[in-house]
């Protein structure tokens, strides 16, 4: 009989929220928000001007081969640049051949396979992929080359994003003295030089790097990578150390992922897999932002209507436990409206994400859509968690005249709140730890936990014993908030602490229901 | 089915706020199809008592019966509440709130709204039903929130202080509308510390003091029970005498005042010392307002 009217004051709430444009604004503003942090440092690294450089080169040789190296790694970078079917460059079909096959492998060995004329190595030949392709390899490799060579410095930069005159540039000084350089570096001419000395073989002798920020580490890391390349090549030369011996003691040793798949058989790992298992840490963030709104939109809400002298008018048509159970309802309906924007907006990015940033991301959309589960786990805890935070915060809140109050008095509360977010790192990396499975029974968090435990599931027990747990502290935490909420919403003045909050609950003669049939909840006593 | 003579039987009530004592076995027979005014200084317990007849407060003692044996809990849709203070959703249309309250007050969709219209419109209101209720005045605020209170057709009406805040023409028309439902067979009980509302409409008073009730009874009883005053009406910038043999308390409203006399005074002694102090214009012997006998129940009780 009072359904009704509790359903008459969701709604109500719902539309209020609904229809305003500041919600749709303020809504709006996360997915906005990280679409900027997801996409400006992209754009900001994509327009930064390359640091100019030179070198001091007093042995004569090593500046040169270091800058054969750089180009044949830019080379290389051209040739695993993904095809981009609006970019076309002469040699598209031999790059599409190279990028076709299993990545990590094939990439080591075909920079080797480019770097000298003559060897066909025999890892190439071991290469699991058919003769013809390689043949094709064999058979334009060196005019690729050629045409590499032709290329002026602006030509080769265009070609990928990787190439390394887009973010470090040699400069052409004339005047190769320190004294020269130093002040080049002091009127910001140059970002740094090297000074390499006569004989960089000796262990003894180290490469100076000169600049003025010395934070900055990402020029000395890049060029000293390739400097001892060059000088290792160099001492096994100098020992005459076969060059095909020399590049495979250089070759890394090469690690492959394999997981259990659910029937126990062995599979690789790939991307989509590291993205399920991240995947959760994304939905608790998003699963722990709308329950905080939603929450909080309650505590303000229930303050403002304390504050705008309706509430008798309220409790004059229905019971309080009706007035809380539809407040409750209300915002509810209004966080499942948010949390299904952010979701559209999500799925759409995703969808729009690569195009915008030319690069290709792996289906993010069909990954999250393909786990129906999961996207209902992520509905129930954020219905079960908003419940539990709903109780806690209406009933505090009931007895508060303002906002300043109430944050006095929920403190606590809110610092918990905060909790999912210090535990969601250390949870996401071992979902089945210790701290994960104790937290779990702790039911300010089971929502935030489970959801974060999602990629490595727990035991149907575990889910059994936190979920029931949780619904009893929902129970019980709806209860007291009842109680409270019936004086609560019509007390005036400083508000009590929640010491004399917890007094008052003893107190049962002044909460004496008279009509238990308006009651969704176990009656209180008399 | 005829209606019970006590639309409200109010059975020795009390309610406590800790120490504090808000009313205290309080009695009261509300008859049906009257008007009736609870009256008493700000803080007496008027508005304790309401809202325990409208069931947002419980008594700790004593019992509330509506309508011949209902309690409060269970008629609520019978009984239509207008609080003291008064608040709008700022956000919403006058036409959606007051639909609103109907619905929760147990008319079904279609009718809620049909009344609210007729309502409104009947009111004056029909040009504001699609406006925001922040953009509405003071009194067609105050005007909606009666409109809402009514809306349902409650058998009783509380009304606290709806008077207050109101320039004359508000006041004429919350007045209209309280006769009105008097004349439809309904009971109205209104609170208020101004006396003279009040009198001029009340059939009953209750007069409640600190919790307690001082008196109570039809208005004329009640009037014909008090001693006589003098009233008069004077002109000029000197103030009325508060010192004259015979006057026990002066209340004096500036070009009017009201004169107590003491058992045995003659007002036409009184009106020969009064003529060479002030200037009168009138002069007149009649039964106490509601007022003084206010200030003398309220005076002796505080003594």
């Amino acid at each position: 009989m009072s359904l009704d009217r509790a359903f008459y004051i969701a709604r109500r709430e719902y539309v209020e929220n609904i229809r305003t444009k500041g919600f749709w604004f303020g809504i709006l503003m996360l997915p906005i928000m990280l679409l900027i942090i997801a996409i400006v440092p992209i754009i900001i690294n994509s327009t930064k001007a390359p640091k100019s450089y030179t070198v001091i080169d007093q042995s004569g040789w090593l500046h040169e081969s270091i800058q054969k190296e750089i180009d044949h790694r830019d080379f290389i970078h051209y040739l695993s640049e993904p095809i981009d079917s609006t970019f076309h460059t002469p040699f598209d079909d031999l790059r599409r051949l190279v990028n076709n096959e299993d990545a990590q492998s094939l990439s080591t060995i075909t920079a080797n396979l480019f770097s000298s004329p003559l060897a066909v190595s025999a890892d190439f030949d071991a290469l699991q992929i058919p003769t013809t392709t390689k043949q094709q390899i064999i058979k334009n490799r060196d005019a690729a080359r050629q045409w590499w060579h032709s290329l002026s410095r602006q030509e080769k930069s265009k070609l990928s994003a990787r190439i390394s005159t887009n973010h470090f540039l040699l400069s052409r000084h004339k005047d190769l003295t320190p004294s020269a350089l130093n002040k080049a570096i002091q009127a910001n001419e140059l970002f740094a030089y090297f000074k390499i000395e006569a004989d960089p073989l000796r262990s003894s002798s180290p490469v100076l790097y000169v600049s003025n920020n010395l934070t900055d580490t990402e020029l000395k890391s890049w060029l000293q990578q390739f400097a001892t390349d060059v000088v290792r090549k160099a001492r096994l030369k100098d020992k005459n150390v076969d060059p095909t011996i020399a590049s495979w003691i250089n070759e890394p040793l090469i690690f492959r992922g394999i997981q259990i798949d659910a029937e126990g058989h062995e599979e690789s790992v790939n991307s989509d897999d590291v993205i399920r298992q991240w995947l959760p840490v994304v939905f608790v963030y998003l699963l722990w932002i709308s329950i905080l709104i939603s929450s909080q939109m309650l505590l303000t809400n229930t303050i403002e209507e304390k504050s705008n002298k309706l509430i008798e008018v309220l409790l004059s048509s229905v019971s309080p436990l009706v007035l809380m159970a539809g407040k409750i309802a209300g915002i509810a309906a209004t966080g499942l409206t948010i949390i299904l924007f952010w979701g559209a907006m999500l799925l759409m990015i995703l969808g729009v994400l690569p195009q915008v940033l030319g690069a290709s991301l792996p289906p993010l959309g069909e990954i999250i859509l393909s786990d129906p589960w999961f996207l209902g786990s992520f509905i129930v805890y954020f219905i079960l968690g908003y419940l539990l935070y709903a109780a806690i915060l209406v009933g505090l809140g009931s007895v508060c005249n303002n906002l300043k109050e109430a944050q006095n008095l929920t403190l606590p509360v809110q610092l918990i709140q905060m909790l999912p977010l210090l535990v969601m790192i250390p949870i996401g990396k071992d979902p089945n730890g210790l701290l994960a499975q104790t937290l779990s029974y702790f039911p300010p968090l089971t929502p935030f936990v489970m959801m974060n435990r999602a990629a490595a599931p727990p035991t149907s027990m575990e889910y059994f014993l936190t979920t029931l747990l949780l619904l009893i502290s929902i129970v019980v935490a709806l209860w007291v908030a009842a109680k409270i909420f019936r004086i609560g919403i019509l007390m005036t003045g400083k508000p009590p602490s929640i010491l004399a909050i917890i007094k008052l609950l003893r107190q049962p003669v002044v909460f004496q229901p008279t009509d238990t049939n308006n009651s969704f909840l176990p009656p209180t006593e008399k | 089915m005829s209606a019970p003579r006590y639309s409200l039987e109010i059975e020795g009530v009390s309610k406590y706020f800790g120490d504090k004592v808000a009313v205290r076995n309080l009695s009261a027979n509300i008859p049906t199809g009257s008007i009736y005014g609870f009256l008493g200084p700000n803080g007496a317990g008027k508005t304790t008592t309401i809202r325990m007849i409208m069931d947002i407060l419980h008594p700790d003692n004593g019992s509330i019966s509506l309508f011949g044996g209902l309690t409060p809990a269970n008629c609520k849709d019978r009984l239509g509440y207008l609080p003291e203070e008064k608040g709008l959703y700022k956000k919403m249309r006058t036409g959606e709130l007051v639909t609103y309250f109907g619905l929760l007050k147990g008319l079904s969709r279609a009718d809620a709204k049909r009344k609210a219209i007729a309502s409104l419109e009947k009111f004056g209101l029909g040009h504001v039903i699609n406006s925001r209720c922040d953009t509405l005045s003071k009194g067609m605020g105050q005007k909606v929130q009666i409109i809402a209170t009514l809306l349902h057709g409650p058998d009783l009406v509380i009304l606290d202080e709806p008077f207050s805040g109101l320039d004359p023409i508000n006041v004429e028309i919350v007045r209209n509308i309280i006769l009105e439902l008097k004349q439809s067979g309904n009971t109205v009980i209104f609170s208020t510390h101004v006396m003279e509302q009040a009198e001029q409409i009340c059939d009953y008073i209750m007069l409640i003091n600190k919790g307690e009730k001082i008196l109570d009874g039809t208005l004329e009883k009640i009037k014909q029970s008090s001693h006589e005053t003098i009233q008069i009406e004077y002109e000029g910038d000197n103030a009325c005498p508060k010192e004259l043999i015979g006057v026990s308390r002066v209340h004096d409203m500036g070009k009017m005042a009201e004169l107590s006399l003491n058992e045995g005074a003659d007002p036409h002694q009184i009106l020969q010392s009064l003529m060479g102090r002030i200037k009168i214009r009138s002069f007149q012997v009649k039964q106490p307002s509601l007022h003084e006998i206010f200030v003398r129940q309220i005076g002796s009780s505080a003594e």
